[in-house]
């Protein structure tokens, strides 16, 4: 007797039964035993309930040579599809670590490419949730088949600036992962369970014989808190989805939609009185400008980026009136806010993502400096800091600057203040000090000669440094008009909401047409 | 328990020490005040602990890295 419909259909469905969670009892006790949910749960939790569609879930493996011939891998390790997060559709993948270690197969590759595919041609955010190897070695210790390499770095590329990207490294994360991951604008990774990096330790002892834990090499204190190369470092997987989904709350669904404005009931003209302490008048005593920012922002609007990493830059989406905005600062509770190489790459990633996706920029100006020293030029600080430039003099979204209180020198110059990138507003609180350089070091470097030949020359020291003290204030940069003006701090929440309200989304480019720019780095 | 060496971030002079050996802290207190580039920096508590030991007097000059505090944590 034929086949029926009803068998046909019967069949598909034990087909399906076979790789879903319930069919694969084995594989969800291993990941219960280690306290990890399965690639299904993860995107069961990442989506809107019940928003996602898979494709590829009866994919078979290749299984085209000795190696592999009885692979055995239910959708190639790979859950793909499309769903919706905050009721915006985003594709995603999630990596089966119970499948032959996570790894990479080429049929799984192949629907990383159509994922791709689908966020380039639909404009829609990408989200790689990753636990395993790399490539799948079965596969890759074949030249018939690894010559070939993937294009999936380059479908990556070809993604980049224009729709958000993000992976969220669940457990081990060594090499295919990480490279993966690179190529994103968002980067979560788990404190304790996730880890990183180039190579893993089997091959880090194989290669170098240095042996060393997978967590002390790839774990989050080195990746995400030394190296920045991880955005935010979490303590549990809901948390870890959690947080893609405020991430991408943030951003358009591409860079030709404008950014997600959201109604808000923080009123424009809050007036903090607060503000008026937070920061002191006295340069040497320094202040948290996590709280300035707190108080400016809309009420529980804040979501931190690299919180970890190069804590003397603060990086941070927030809403004004609602309306998304990209928030850099000094932050002097940390090495005095300079600016050093990891902070200038911070910012400089961070206003590219920023600019990418329409967010307006705001610039909470307290520096001392750029770095100096032979520990700063060994970091290869000429070059880096001038990714700081770069990506400032090509940044169109609207900009404003406020000084808090230090401006000082090239920093300055890089943070966006005054007219050093026409700023759509360039304002000052009355704390502002803006000059070249540190006083004292400007007196000593310009006037040692003359306070040297004086008969108290302490005391003309001292009378110098508070006669150029006495024409660094804010009113002084008020007068020459190197700033807009000089604000009530409490007035910098209302201003900044109308300053972008009123300022067209995109401000004048002043490059002419070209291929495109050469970053520094 | 583990101990925590706690280092500075940056070359400076010690210009106070608002805890003692034996005070427990809290995340974000400072534990050493630093004075480097004309300002007051603060070496913080990476974490909730106890000061277990001071490596540093006032008017040290101390370099980037240097542990300044053991914390048990």
């Amino acid at each position: 007797m034929s086949e029926t419909s009803a068998d046909k259909l019967a069949a598909l469905q034990a087909a399906r039964d076979a790789i879903s969670d319930a069919g694969r009892p084995e594989a969800v006790a291993k990941r219960r035993a280690v306290g990890m949910a399965t690639a299904r749960e993860r995107i069961d939790k990442l989506f809107d309930p019940g928003s996602f569609q898979e494709i590829g879930g009866l994919v078979e493996p290749d299984r085209g040579h000795e190696m592999s011939r009885d692979l055995v891998a239910p959708a190639d390790g790979a859950v793909t599809g499309t769903g919706r997060i905050g009721g915006r559709p985003v594709n995603a993948l999630a990596q089966d670590f119970t499948v032959l270690g996570g790894s990479i197969g080429t049929v799984a590759d192949a629907k990383c490419g159509r994922l791709v595919k689908f966020s380039r041609e639909r404009g829609q955010p990408m989200v790689m949730l990753l636990e395993g190897g790399g490539h799948r070695i079965q596969d890759g210790m074949n030249a018939a088949h690894f010559a070939a390499a993937s294009p999936v770095f380059r479908e990556l590329a070809s993604l980049s600036g224009w729709v958000p990207m993000v992976t969220a490294i669940m457990g081990q994360g060594f090499a295919g992962p990480t490279a993966y991951a690179s190529l994103c604008d968002f980067v979560v990774m788990l404190r304790g369970k996730s880890t990183m990096g180039i190579a893993g330790p089997a091959l880090v002892k194989a290669g170098t014989t240095t042996e060393i834990t997978k967590e002390e090499l790839g774990g989050a204190d080195r990746q995400a808190d030394a190296q920045g190369i991880a955005d935010l470092a979490v303590e549990t997987e809901e948390e870890c989805l959690n947080a893609i989904a405020r991430f991408l709350s943030y951003l358009p669904q591409n860079a030709g939609e404008t950014p997600p404005v959201i109604p808000c009931d923080d009123p424009a003209d809050r007036r903090d009185d607060a503000l008026l302490d937070l920061v002191p008048a006295d340069s040497r005593k320094v202040y948290n400008m996590k709280k300035v920012i707190q108080t400016i922002a809309d009420a529980g609007s804040v979501f931190e980026l690299k919180p970890g990493y190069a804590r003397n830059m603060i990086t941070a989406f927030a809403r004004l009136g609602g309306r998304p905005v990209g928030i850099f600062a000094n932050q002097p509770m940390r090495k005095g806010g300079i600016l050093d190489a990891a902070a200038c790459e911070k910012a400089a990633h961070f206003i590219a993502m920023c600019d990418a996706f329409g967010l307006p920029l705001v610039s909470l100006i307290d520096i001392p400096g750029i770095s100096i020293g032979p520990a700063a030029e060994d970091t290869g600080l000429g070059r880096r800091s001038g990714r700081l430039f770069f990506e400032m003099g090509i940044a169109t979204v609207p900009l404003a600057s406020v000084v808090l209180r230090k401006g000082y020198g090239g920093g300055y110059y890089a943070m966006g203040g005054g007219r050093a990138f026409d700023a759509t507003i360039a304002l000052g609180w009355p704390t502002a000090e803006i000059c070249a350089m540190s006083i004292e070091g400007a007196v000593d470097v310009a006037y040692r000669k003359d306070y040297e030949a004086a008969p108290d020359p302490q005391a003309r020291r001292a009378e110098l440094i508070e006669m150029i003290r006495g024409q660094t204030s804010a009113l002084d940069a008020a007068s020459g008009f190197g700033l807009d003006d000089i604000i009530d701090p409490r007035d910098t929440r209302r201003i900044l909401i109308e300053t972008f309200a009123n300022s067209p989304a995109r401000r004048a480019d002043p490059a002419p047409a070209r291929r495109r720019p050469i970053s520094p780095i | 328990m583990s101990l925590i060496n706690v280092e500075s971030e940056l070359a400076g002079t010690v210009w106070s020490i608002p805890v003692s050996p034996g005070e427990t802290v809290e995340e974000d207190d400072p534990l050493v005040m630093v004075e480097s580039m004309k300002m007051e920096i603060p070496i913080s508590a990476p974490r909730d602990g106890v000061v277990k030991e001071i490596k540093v007097a006032e008017g040290d000059l101390i370099s980037a890295g240097q542990v300044v505090v053991i914390l048990e944590s």
